[in-house]
């Protein structure tokens, strides 16, 4: 009996190109197409950095070092046009406001004299024993402009490079100036007082992953977790649609009437699209796997962990058909269905991290997104494609979408059983 | 109420639908012997799909009992979906499937597989006239040929009593002479057929056994004769019909 019905549902998902060509065509071109622009977003800001024009108007130390380490930085792509000294700060300002540039920086003539000047009458003062005034008016002013279309950690990090440079090249004329100032006041010979800006704490980045493995991420390992997730569980759409129609049309009810249960019935389905969810599942991988560099894109990298992520698939499979089962029973019409399903899909994959990451996220946001499946099976995915974590990692994050799905079901068979008792 | 010995036996039977403080059937005490062709009609509202739908267990009764062959609904459920077979009002196939591969999924349901099943359907494929459309999709089917399909799923497992609600709504004349004709040698066959439909004259000329169900509550019972003669002079079943029910047009 149940060889037959699962033979009915494999039967009525085959003919339906439409519900077909939403399983496998759209999460597909979904993952292509977030992938590809998501890469690019992340190459460009590589390759081309971020477009800065610099009018520098500082002929010393200040303007020539921060000339020099942002053209050496990878993050800025710097512009400074022949007549850059012709340039005037409000042309400046208007080329960034027209979107030429998204940054322009503006050193302000005898910005190192200034800094100098006041740093020795500072030093002076100190050693004479006497107060440096609170507020001066002889501050430089590095003058940022910014596009407002930049994103905010984009400005985020040209104030931090800027602010750097300028702090280090203070520290700089400081420590000279001290070394100067002891040295002619005590008489002791200075030798090149440069040696006291040596750096001495140094910053080394790591990708921390479990075990020995080196993990590189890129746009890939994040987009193929993220739009994996979100097509499984848009199959939530179609079998609630699936199991509307049959309600509809009246052979739910036929079913019911013949030597077949009600977990038969949905025993047959979860079947079927487990199998679907599966194939998708191995359909994105692959295509991450081999397709991607095709399309010079990275490739995605499972190390072999598949048999771990094979598992994690199968629970977010279960907790997505649970999903659907659940709005199947208890939506009234195809209509409901399919809208609730897709909102709340969306929904669900907006606060379980699938479009910003959940350390982006407001506190209110990072707590309701404890409470997404996709979330869950976020942090799955991302244990074992990203952290190369194992088996052990992932359990916890199992065991909360298969305790969703059994969750749904229940729910499914209590509005199934209310609706033949209460009606 | 020897429930064994019938194919049907209620007893106060109601069933009160949530928000509604009017019940769809009202205390209904009704036995139906085996072999008879038993036609339960009413206005649109009276309860006959309510009462259908109870006796094949898609729906709770509030109160009552309900006994199928001498199985009660509420404990043989299992049993007694082994030796019903049931036509509902709605078309209920599967529209992008075959004729066959939804006979082969409902038959295979019924536990009718490998030769049972071809000897069923070499059986009732000529009476139905579906022979040049077994392999068709149902969805390119016209309507006659959906309701003469429908009908066959619910014969194919040979129950031994038939649910059917409606079964000849919106079909040509010809397709309603076939499944008229096949419940007609379908009972002689030893089916005890449970019947409701608005066309009387089609009941009067096809059941053995009527009644008439108003407002949740039977108001006449009987032989069609014997409910033509209740009143003071012999009139036809829709006479009959009227005088017991009203003119007033129903929702």
């Amino acid at each position: 009996m149940r060889t037959k019905l699962i033979y009915k549902d494999i039967l009525i998902l085959i003919r339906d190109r439409g519900g077909l060509a939403m399983l496998f065509i759209m999460p597909v071109a979904l993952v292509v197409i977030m992938t590809g622009l998501q890469d690019s977003t992340f190459r460009s800001l590589n390759e081309r950095g971020i477009s800065l024009l610099l009018l520098n108007q500082d002929e010393d130390s200040l303007g020539l070092t921060i000339e020099k380490k942002i053209r050496a930085s990878a993050i800025f792509s710097v512009h400074t046009p022949d007549d850059s000294k012709e340039l005037t700060g409000l042309q400046v300002k208007e080329a960034v406001a027209s979107g030429h540039y998204q940054i322009g920086l503006i050193i302000p003539r005898n910005s190192t004299q200034q800094i100098r000047d006041r740093v020795k009458k500072n030093v002076t003062t100190i050693l004479s024993g006497g107060r440096i005034p609170e507020i001066t008016t002889d501050s430089v002013i590095l003058q940022v402009y910014i596009d407002p279309a930049t994103q905010s950690t984009l400005r985020t990090t040209v104030e931090v490079s800027v602010r750097e440079l300028a702090a280090r090249i203070e520290s700089q004329i400081v420590l000279s100036e001290l070394a100067r100032e002891i040295s002619s006041r005590m008489r002791i010979p200075l030798s090149d007082p440069a040696l006291l800006n040596q750096e001495t704490v140094y910053y080394r980045e790591e990708f921390a992953a479990q075990g020995n493995r080196k993990v590189i991420p890129n746009s890939v390992q994040h987009n193929v977790s993220a739009w994996t997730l979100f097509a499984m569980f848009f199959i939530g759409i179609p079998f609630a649609g699936a199991m509307i129609r049959e309600r509809e049309d009246g052979s739910f009810a036929r079913l019911l009437t013949m030597p077949c249960s009600y977990f038969s019935i949905m025993f047959s389905k979860v079947i079927v699209y487990l199998v679907v969810c599966y194939l998708q599942f191995f359909l994105i991988m692959a295509m991450g796997i081999y397709i991607f560099p095709l399309l010079n894109l990275p490739a995605l990298v499972i190390d072999g962990r598949m048999g771990t992520l094979s598992l994690l698939a199968v629970t977010v499979a279960l907790a997505a058909i649970g999903y659907g089962i659940a709005i199947g029973t208890i939506a009234r019409t195809h209509q409901q269905a399919s809208i609730f399903a897709s909102i709340s899909v969306v929904i669900l994959a907006a606060v379980g991290g699938i479009w910003v990451p959940i350390f982006m996220m407001p506190p209110l946001f990072r707590h309701i997104s404890q409470i997404s499946p996709l979330n869950w099976g976020l942090n799955g995915f991302y244990d074992i494609l990203i952290r190369g974590a194992g088996i052990r990692a992932v359990l916890p994050d199992m065991l909360y979408l298969l305790l969703f799905a059994t969750a749904c079901l229940l729910l499914s068979l209590y509005y199934h059983k209310m609706r033949k008792d209460l009606i | 109420m020897n429930p064994g010995s019938a194919a049907i036996a209620i007893d106060g039977l109601t069933k009160v639908y949530k928000g509604n403080s009017k019940p769809a059937l009202n205390n209904i005490s009704l036995t139906i012997d085996r072999g008879h062709i038993f036609g339960l009609l009413g206005p649109n509202g009276a309860g006959k799909t309510t009462m259908i739908r109870i006796l094949c267990g898609l729906l709770s009764a509030t109160s009552g009992e309900v006994f199928i062959n001498g199985l009660p609904v509420k404990e043989k459920l299992r049993e007694i979906r082994r030796i019903i077979g049931v036509v509902p009002q709605e078309i209920a196939l599967y529209p992008s499937l075959t004729a066959y591969e939804n006979l082969s999924v409902y038959g295979g349901i019924c536990g009718l597989k490998g030769k049972n099943f071809k000897l069923r359907l070499e059986e009732l494929l000529p009476v139905f006239g579906l022979e040049k459309s077994l392999h068709s999709r149902v969805d390119r089917f016209s309507g006659g040929m959906k309701r003469r399909l429908n009908l066959m799923v619910g014969m194919l497992p040979n129950p031994l009593i038939l649910f059917l609600d409606e079964p000849t709504v919106g079909v040509d004349v010809q397709s309603k002479k076939v499944i008229l004709e096949n419940l007609v040698s379908t009972n002689q066959s030893g089916t005890t057929i449970i019947y409701t439909s608005h066309y009387l004259e089609e009941a009067e000329n096809l059941c053995t056994d009527i009644a008439i169900l108003d407002e949740g509550q039977i108001i006449s019972r009987g032989s069609p004769e014997h409910i033509r003669n209740s009143g003071d002079s012999p009139a036809s079943l829709e006479e009959i019909f009227l005088a017991l029910t009203g003119k007033e047009v129903r929702d």
